[in-house]
């Protein structure tokens, strides 16, 4: 079985076969992998060096925690994988970026208004949560299509907010001049 | 023994804890210590965290928003007179530095554990309270005074140059706080601040101050009891900020020797004086290049950092707290004060580092404590408590002890990988970086470093292999058990080896 797992934008290939063993990239290696019976407590050995880790599924990916450092990382089969690299390489062109809230909050102010060209990293909205003011930045440049929410609104997790047409023909784009050198 | 300036002074044997979290629980283990029965309460949000069940007795006092809970005093002093407690500790945050509520326990005939409801007013008023010390000899940052109309105080920030703060005369941690460059940034800045100071505090009043670049934060800690007695224990480095939300503190700190101590731990205590203090105090200065100091506020309460210095000092502030309420003479004298060693603190917040630091929601679902030589660890929240946007995103302080300050980062650095939580993101990276990094270890940083001069992006994600391997096993174990299918009970779940059974499931 092939696995393709991806973690901060690096693909491994990890491959699970009964008479090789375990191939990562290719390259086998002795694993002895056990989860202990306590709070997702996982042990494994890796040619015998020692790694220990918190391992928890969150729907679509795994949160993996190892020394203080926390990896989303998403598993897939070669099939699913394959799948998925043929229909999203069609959907970039007229996509519509929205902005969603990461948390519960109160929305403090909404710097842009539908029709403003923003770029990738303006602010687009101030959301106090945990009582600290926290500025949600525009995630690619493009065109503002929506605004979802108004000042002085309660807004829940996950819930749309603005929403920014991607480099449409309405944004300038001297960036994408810029990045073709 | 009720005194002229409201604070009443008296031994009591039961204690209200008004308060939640970490602070909760650091006064429980206190009053327990110290055999002072103890009377917890708690909003709709809190029921099943810590402090409820280590509290000797629990009282719910509304829903989850602080101001229907935490934040109302009827109902904290209604808690006090049903369970019979004769002393409330309001922790920080919260109520601990409100005039009125003090006056208030004064005034049902509860002691207050902390300073007298006068003091707090003078020191929560920033203005009066630069008056006040000024008086006292006290150097302050040159800045405006209180009445003064924007105009004016555009005219102040010219004469005095830029960069100047703005800043509410209530405010307090960061909020109603802003930096200005440029005098045509004044209305904006004016704007916010007071947007922001009316919402946290009800005041919108701001004043001008110059702002000292490349300044330190150094703060002395005080204890005064209600009999004339103050002492200082020492300061405390708490540079490392983001937004003026202090991230790591230490004690001692590095540029600090024992001269300067002596004399800021005098002017400290100086200024303590000047407003009658009674019981732990903190006096925050800001210290420049040249290691001119100027009175910054008064911390009118115990402090979120105040671990450090305990371990430097051997003392347990908290429980000094309770004595000196309950009316006892401080048991040391200035000249029996000794650091030793060296002590850092890092805040653990939910919050995620690689984003902006934007505080995370969510539940803890697994969180593994470090433990061992030199390691404390102070929480009030265990698996299963959420991370409410309620409250503030601390999860908890971790402290580390050692005899040199080499010793303590590398049991930080230690105890950092050891620490497991999961269920939220936690800034744990930021503290492990930060301990990596080479201006941290060398002591060369100010106040503006965090936000300036730091970056997570040349971190290196040392583990991402084992990491992409483990998900893969995990997934791979989860999609075999899936696909089998097995008797309840048939299988053993825990601790067979990976490889082996797998093959046997093929077979």
């Amino acid at each position: 079985m092939k696995y393709i797992a991806i973690v901060k934008d690096q693909e491994y290939t990890i491959e699970i076969d009964p008479d090789k063993g375990i191939l990562i990239d290719d390259v086998p290696h002795e694993i002895d992998f056990r989860r202990l019976p306590s709070g997702g407590v996982t042990s494994l050995l890796m040619n015998n060096r020692s790694i220990s880790a918190v391992i928890e599924e969150m729907g679509d990916y795994w949160d993996v925690l190892i020394a203080g450092e926390l990896y989303a990382v998403r598993v897939q089969d070669e099939r699913a994988y394959r799948l998925e690299r043929m229909r999203s390489s069609g959907l970039t062109v007229d996509g519509e970026a929205v902005v969603t809230s990461p948390m519960p909050g109160i929305i403090v102010a909404v710097p842009v208004a539908v029709g403003d060209v923003v770029r990738h990293g303006d602010k687009v909205i101030i959301l106090e949560s945990m009582k600290m003011e926290n500025e949600l930045r525009a995630p690619c440049d493009g065109v503002v299509t929506h605004v979802f929410v108004s000042p002085g609104g309660a807004v829940e997790k996950d819930q749309p907010l603005v929403g920014i047409s991607q480099g449409g023909e309405d944004a300038p784009d001297e960036d994408t001049a810029a990045s073709a050198e | 023994m009720l005194r002229d300036d409201g604070l009443l002074i008296k031994k009591f044997d039961k204690l209200l804890i008004a308060n939640r979290g970490e602070i909760a629980m650091r006064i429980l283990r206190a009053a327990r210590e110290l055999g002072i029965a103890t009377v917890a309460v708690y909003s709709d949000a809190d029921r099943n965290a810590p402090h409820v069940r280590f509290a000797d007795e629990a009282y719910h006092i509304g829903p989850p928003p602080a101001r229907e809970s935490y934040l109302v005093v009827e109902k904290l002093l209604d808690v006090a007179r049903r369970s019979g407690a004769e002393a409330i500790h309001p922790g920080y945050g919260f109520l601990a530095e409100r005039e009125a509520f003090a006056q208030a326990c004064t005034d049902a005939g509860i002691v207050f554990v902390g300073p007298p409801a006068r003091a707090i007013g003078i020191m929560g008023d920033k203005l009066m309270a630069r008056a006040t010390v000024t008086a006292a000899g006290v150097p302050v940052v040159p800045g405006t005074t209180p009445g003064q109309s924007d105009e004016e105080m555009r005219a102040a920030a010219i004469g005095m140059g830029f960069p100047v703060l703005v800043k509410a005369a209530a405010g307090g941690g960061g909020k109603g706080m802003r930096p200005v460059n440029r005098a045509e940034e004044l209305p904006d800045a004016f704007a916010s601040a007071r947007r922001e100071a009316k919402a946290a505090f009800g005041d919108d009043t701001v004043y001008i101050e110059k702002m000292i670049t490349e300044a330190r934060h150094i703060e002395i800690q005080l204890l005064a009891d209600s009999h004339g007695n103050t002492i200082y224990l020492g300061e405390r480095e708490c540079s490392l900020q983001r937004r003026h939300q202090k991230l790591i503190e230490e004690a001692p700190s590095f540029v600090v020797d024992a001269d300067l101590r002596r004399r800021m731990g005098e002017v400290a205590v100086a200024a303590a004086r000047a407003v009658d203090y009674v019981n732990a105090g903190t006096i925050e200065f800001l210290l420049d290049r040249d290691k001119n100091f100027y009175f910054l506020e008064m911390n009118t309460r115990v402090q979120v950092e105040h671990p450090v210095t305990e371990l430097v000092t051997g003392l347990d502030i908290v429980q000094e707290q309770l004595r000196i309420a309950r009316g006892r003479r401080l048991r040391l004298r200035q000249e029996d004060v000794r650091i030793k060693g060296w002590a850092i603190e890092c805040r653990i917040n939910a919050e995620d580092p690689y984003n902006n630091y934007l505080p995370s929601t969510g539940t803890i679902t697994a969180s593994h404590l470090p433990t061992g030589p030199g390691v404390r660890v102070d929480t009030g929240v265990h698996v299963g408590n959420e991370i409410s946007p309620y409250y503030d995103s601390m999860i908890s302080k971790l402290i580390c002890y050692g005899e040199t300050r080499g010793e303590a980062v590398l049991r930080m650095r230690r105890a950092l990988e050891e620490y497991r939580i999961l269920g939220v993101k936690t800034n744990i990276p930021f503290h492990q970086h930060m301990m990596d990094s080479h201006r941290f270890l060398s002591g060369q940083f100010d106040t503006k470093f965090v936000e300036e001069r730091f970056s997570m992006d040349d971190r290196e994600s040392s583990h991402a292999l084992e990491a992409a391997l483990l998900a893969t096993l995990a997934a791979h174990e989860q999609n075999q058990r899936a696909a089998q299918i097995v008797a309840p009970g048939a299988r053993d779940t825990s601790n067979w080896k990976w490889l082996s059974r797998w093959e046997r499931l093929r077979r």
